[in-house]
């Protein structure tokens, strides 16, 4: 309990801390698995493969980064999967009826911004556990999608809006731009700014970050506002990347954004982890369904490895920290 | 016991239905669909209404609110037995799992048709489906045939241990195994799922410098497949299945190769169409597998129609359509 709150009140993280020590661990295994990979299959390390998995990965990113917020306050967000299918049916139709891809951009940030804000109102100001607040939020996006787009698929948008999931610019795709930017723009917010560090105080004791002065109720709002609004982002790239919507894609993106955070280093107990973290586990999870789609393996075995993965990556990572405590 | 005053009531039935020729318009039939989500459902949905509204009955719809949920159907099976409808028109979320569903609505004497997915037990007066295997079969004939008996084939298979997928692609492979000069590159997952599609057919075209055709199990995930070929500035020929709206504007715009036509408006019709008549005391068709039709840039225009425009087929065309 004192170590916890020694950690509430601890200055702002150097790189040096433990958090950059279980980042560099998941850098090296990512490492092995590439290292692995480019002995097996001659196609690997392309140029045009690495940009490849790069691209893959930012969706998981996308909305695992602002997950990773949430998570670091010890809650969680089972709504982002949910929520990037309804903001991509909307958003859609938004382009469809008005033909403005930038009214779609701004009305899918919106949407998954408000449905943030409602998990966030439910945490803070109705005290329901985020996991069922979310959870039954889950359930309230899915009705809403699927009574709205009633069995239909949105398909068939502006070639100008299909460059921002498709699109390269000088050779590289412009998803992977914006994966480096929210990459950074979520590093720096949670390492370097008051608000990231409150954040951190806040999962690692809400009584102690209270007791200092923090906004706690305040801060929670923010941090679920921004796992939606990932979310809606999120859902922008999908639709500019699929070229369509349907009601049913969430369901295939809620776990692996789970994962993504897991797999890197987050604890589900608050207060410990990294975004860059994130970024390595999106990584890792891609680089396992590349590897195995590159080499062939049978389709059974995927979710399997898969699965293994997620309970290694979570089992190492208590060891290593119970070790470092 | 229940057996017993089964026999002592079926004489008295039998009286009743010889003595009323035919019961009054205003039947009410419950449709059970897997989910809302997948297009191919909305057709069936649709099929069911026009045909009840054709024939004076009515449609009571009921589809589970988590996709293809068993627990759910199960407990709106429950739900439909307690309300006693006319007759139920039924695809099982799980055609193994739902059985014990299906002994319930035959337990409470509700005269049952199954369409689509094939149940595993229970009692039905009629079947009405396509057949994947030959849905599988032909479309990738079709595609073996466009691309001259030979080239570089990948297959994007559904979910896998899924009956539509198993059936689909062992009839892709049957196909592949009747063309010598075609080599399968490799057969991998997109679950049905337009983005998983997408993505693992960017990561094959990284392994494989020369892919000629693409054999998707769904429509949903022919068209990411074409997507991730544009992405790259690569050509391969694609088909799908289930003849979705989107698959038929993709064949329109000559992107997509062909689908097959998985007819669900049809199935949906059929399926009422029966119950119906088994309620009016109407010979009814015992089984109805839709013959498959490959749909292409020269056959589009009949799948073209809004939904909303089709009409369902008579009896006498329905016993010509794959009637056993």
């Amino acid at each position: 309990m004192t170590d916890i709150s020694k950690e509430a009140i601890a200055p702002p993280r150097s790189f040096l801390s433990q958090d950059a020590i279980q980042v560099f661990y998941r850098l090296l295994a990512a490492l092995l698995i590439c290292a692995v990979l480019a002995v097996l299959s001659d196609s690997f390390l392309s140029l045009g493969n690495i940009l490849n998995v790069l691209r893959q990965a930012s969706l998981t990113f996308f909305i695992a980064s602002g997950l990773t917020l949430v998570v670091l306050t010890a809650g969680l967000d089972l709504s982002v999967g949910a929520n990037v299918a309804l903001s991509a049916c909307i958003a859609g139709t938004v382009i469809h009826k008005t033909g403005s891809p930038a009214l779609g951009i701004l009305t899918g940030l919106a949407c998954g911004g408000m449905v943030g804000l409602l998990n966030g109102v439910m945490v803070t100001a109705l005290r329901i556990p985020s996991f069922i607040a979310t959870y039954g939020m889950l359930w309230v996006l899915n009705g809403l999608t699927y009574w709205y787009m009633a069995g239909e698929t949105l398909h068939g948008f502006p070639a100008g809006f299909r460059q921002i999931g498709s699109g390269y610019l000088f050779g590289l795709p412009i998803p992977v731009y914006l994966l480096l930017v929210f990459l950074g723009i979520g590093t720096l917010f949670a390492q370097r700014t008051v608000w990231g560090q409150e954040i951190y105080a806040i999962g690692a004791n809400p009584v102690a970050a209270r007791l200092s002065g923090i906004p706690v109720a305040r801060r929670l709002l923010l941090v679920y506002a921004v796992s939606g609004t990932m979310a809606g982002l999120a859902s922008i790239i999908f639709l500019s990347r699929l070229n369509s919507a349907e009601a049913d894609i969430g369901e295939s993106l809620t776990l692996p954004a789970i994962a993504a955070v897991l797999i890197g280093g987050t604890s589900l107990f608050g207060g410990v982890g990294t975004v860059f973290g994130t970024f390595i586990g999106a990584l890792i999870l891609t680089l396992v369904l590349n590897g195995m789609n590159l080499l062939s393996v049978s389709a059974n075995w995927q979710p399997l490895v898969t699965g293994i993965i997620v309970i290694l990556a979570v089992w190492l990572d208590m060891k290593t920290r119970r070790r470092a405590q | 016991m229940k057996q017993t005053l089964g026999y002592l009531a079926l004489p008295l039935l039998m009286a009743a239905a010889l003595t009323t020729p035919a019961r009054a318009d205003g039947e009410t039939i419950a449709v059970f669909t897997k989910n809302q989500t997948n297009p191919f459902f909305q057709t069936v949905r649709v099929g069911a209404d026009n045909m009840a509204k054709t024939l004076n009955a009515k449609t009571l719809q009921y589809i589970p609110t988590k996709p293809d949920s068993i627990p759910e159907q199960l407990s709106q099976i429950e739900d439909v037995v307690v309300k006693k409808p006319s007759a139920i028109v039924f695809t099982p979320v799980d055609y193994k799992a739902m059985v014990p569903g299906v002994e319930k609505i035959n337990d409470a004497k509700i005269p049952v048709v199954n369409i689509t997915d094939r149940s595993a037990g229970g009692k039905f007066l009629s079947f009405v489906g396509a057949d994947d295997y030959s849905l599988g079969l032909e479309t990738a004939r079709f595609l073996l045939k466009t691309l001259g008996g030979k080239g570089n084939i990948v297959i994007i298979e559904g979910v896998k241990g899924s009956l539509t997928n198993v059936d689909r692609v062992r009839g892709f492979n049957d196909a592949l195994k009747e063309n010598a000069g075609a080599k399968l590159l490799a057969s991998q997952p997109g679950n049905y799922q337009r983005l998983q599609a997408l993505q693992v057919m960017e990561n094959l075209m990284q392994s494989n410098a020369q892919i000629d055709g693409v054999l998707a199990a769904n429509d949903a995930m022919a068209v990411g497949a074409i997507e991730a070929l544009d992405g790259a500035n690569r050509k391969a020929q694609v088909i799908g299945i289930n003849g979705t709206k989107e698959a038929i504007d993709a064949i329109k715009s000559g992107k997509l190769l062909a689908s097959g036509d998985y007819n669900g408006f049809f199935q949906g019709c059929l399926g009422t169409m029966m119950a119906i008549r088994s309620l009016r005391n109407q010979p009814v068709i015992a089984e109805i597998v839709l013959k498959p039709t490959v749909i292409t840039k020269d056959n589009y225009q009949p799948f073209d129609v809004p939904l909303e425009q089709r009409s369902c087929p008579t009896f006498e065309e329905a016993s010509k359509l794959g009637g056993k």
